[in-house]
């Protein structure tokens, strides 16, 4: 058993019998130091989608996954297409990638993992850290080069993060996928 | 009718049994609801409601069965309804009643009050608890999405038939040992240990206007017992004279009696969530000191609540406000932002009565529950 915090988004828990999707899960902090989670599931026997809550510190029953590392294909519409190194394609909806989205983008070559749930794929995980460009942010107004002071920053595919006031536009960016944060400047990742 | 259970664990303060208990009242009074209330601490319970007697397993009061939940707690008839307050964990035997009925209660964890954003996405969303049983979160709140906060239904008349008495505040005050004095400002203060209360007794002794500072048994009677340079304990009954400023020890109240206090002053430091939303409904201005959380998650709750409670404010007015709450909450910088605040005050009256009259429109936490419960049938 797990507890609720400890499941993140895409793993699986299997609830009154039935295996959920954790597609997205929400830590906060309520009150005298207590905590919730929230998550949003999707039934994987019938597609049906929910969202609930847990105390931080219930009790989960987490499902063993299968995993193997694949790559960004290519994207078509809703559609996401990713390639393990034997070259079988793996498709999937937008809607299952929800807790990732916002850092894929076209042409990326960060080395994910896809999850497997009983041979069929069920979403793709993303790196702890990757490097993204940002194609516009403000300039720097106030000259700020201590990292505290952050701005709003605009990613290849539309994604928004906050990053530090001196990061300028075509600058390369480290962010944590865990909760999107920036973490630092960057070189521009080797082709 | 129907059948509740609220269970409530006394954590380390009056919070817990205070919510728990006004909404336990509430909900047989004016719901018709035959209501238990398990305590673990039937001694917090008594401070509260001083005529229950602490030693009793399970008594009457003010139309609420009121029972002791002892560590070797047994199951019993199962209610329609079963509430936990603010996450204390129910007894075993209570959810295995639960999973094994046939049809199973309405079963609630009752959370803490909060003005943050995630609470409407939160509020009423149901929480699987294996074999078949669930839980619902329901969260209090300020906007609408959220499950409100207690009022009793006809709470806001009282307040403003007792505040329009002048005879009547002089009687209770005087039942607590107040004699209030000419163009005095009254004070109340109930709140957390605070190494900021120092500043803004200073503050308070050289104001021109004359300040009585009623202070209720309670945690901050250690730092106000420092800044008087007081060796003893400050017992109820106590006063003390530094220029402008009176200070007066008062008894631990009743719910009840505690009401009155805060309709009877001008201005309300209250802590936690049951004085908190109380000292709104009197309709006066508040200072609010939050429970202080690990890694500082109170600052964004306090945060989140003074960017719903200034707003309609002057920017000025809205910026010495939540300076001075700030202060409060950091401990330091209340000489300061209290001298700020004083010019904002007729604005700041106003307004407090203007929220309250805010609040009032929305469903109360008790009125919530009941349709939460119709809903569920």
């Amino acid at each position: 058993m797990k507890t609720a915090q400890e499941m993140k988004a895409n793993s699986v828990a299997l609830i009154d019998g039935h295996p959920w999707l954790i597609q997205k899960a929400e830590f906060t902090k309520s009150g005298r130091n207590s905590a919730i989670v929230k998550m949003k599931l999707k039934n994987l026997i019938n597609g049906s989608k929910t969202e609930t809550v847990y105390k931080a510190d219930d009790k989960m029953e987490p499902v063993i996954l299968d995993r193997k590392e694949v790559t960004l294909s290519y994207i078509s519409g809703d559609d996401y297409v990713f390639m393990d190194p034997e070259y079988n394609s793996y498709e999937l909806r937008a809607e299952d990638l929800e807790s990732v989205l916002p850092f894929i983008e076209e042409g990326m070559t960060d080395v994910c993992e896809a999850v497997f749930f009983e041979g069929k794929v069920i979403s793709v995980d993303l790196p702890t850290t990757i490097v993204r460009q940002v194609v516009y942010t403000e300039t720097a107004a106030r000259g700020d080069t201590s990292g505290k002071v952050m701005k709003p920053a605009k990613l290849r595919n539309g994604t928004e993060v906050k990053v530090a006031d001196f990061v300028n536009i075509d600058d390369w960016i480290e962010i944590d996928t865990r909760d999107g944060s920036y973490k630092g400047r960057t070189q521009a990742p080797q082709a | 009718m129907a059948s509740w259970d609220i269970f409530c664990s006394v954590v380390d303060n009056y919070g817990d049994i205070g919510v728990t208990w006004r909404l336990a009242r509430q909900l047989a009074a004016e719901h018709g609801h035959h209501v238990r209330l398990w305590v673990d601490e039937p001694a917090a319970f008594v401070a509260l409601c001083p005529q229950a007697d602490a030693r009793l397993k399970r008594q009457q009061v003010a139309g609420v069965e009121v029972c002791h939940w002892a560590a070797d707690w047994q199951s019993e008839a199962l209610a329609d309804v079963v509430i936990e307050a603010f996450g204390c964990t129910l007894p075993e035997a209570q959810v295995a009643a639960m999973r094994a009925a046939a049809r199973q209660p309405l079963w609630l964890n009752l959370e803490y009050l909060s003005a943050e954003d995630w609470v409407v996405g939160c509020h009423g969303l149901p929480s699987p608890q294996g074999q078949g049983l669930q839980k619902y979160f329901f969260f209090p709140g300020f906007v609408a999405g959220t499950g409100g906060v207690l009022r009793e239904r006809e709470l806001l008349a009282r307040r403003r038939a007792f505040q329009a008495d002048p005879a009547a505040r002089r009687v209770f005050l005087a039942g607590l040992g107040i004699t209030v004095q000419d163009q005095a400002r009254l004070i109340s203060l109930f709140a957390y240990e605070n190494p900021g209360l120092g500043e803004w007794l200073d503050a308070l002794a050289v104001d021109p206007q004359v300040t009585q500072l009623l202070v209720p048994r309670g945690r901050i009677l250690g730092d106000l017992r420092q800044w008087l340079g007081e060796a003893g304990d400050l017992e109820p009954g106590f006063m003390a004279q530094r220029g402008n400023l009176q200070l007066q020890v008062l008894p631990f109240v009743s719910q009840d009696d505690y009401d009155r206090l805060l309709w009877c002053c001008d201005f309300n430091a209250v802590r936690g969530e049951d004085s908190f939303v109380r000292a709104q409904w009197a309709g006066r201005p508040l200072l609010w000191h939050i429970y202080p959380q690990e890694e500082g998650a109170h600052w964004e709750k306090l945060d989140a609540f003074l960017a719903l409670y200034l707003q309609g404010l002057s920017p000025a007015a809205a910026q010495a406000l939540h300076e001075l709450w700030r202060a409060w909450n950091a401990g330091a910088g209340m000489g300061a932002a209290w001298v700020a605040a004083r010019p904002h005050w007729p604005e700041w009256r106003e307004h407090a009565e203007k929220w309250c009259a805010e609040q009032a429109s929305r469903p109360d936490l008790a009125a919530a529950l009941e349709q939460f419960y119709q809903e569920s049938l």
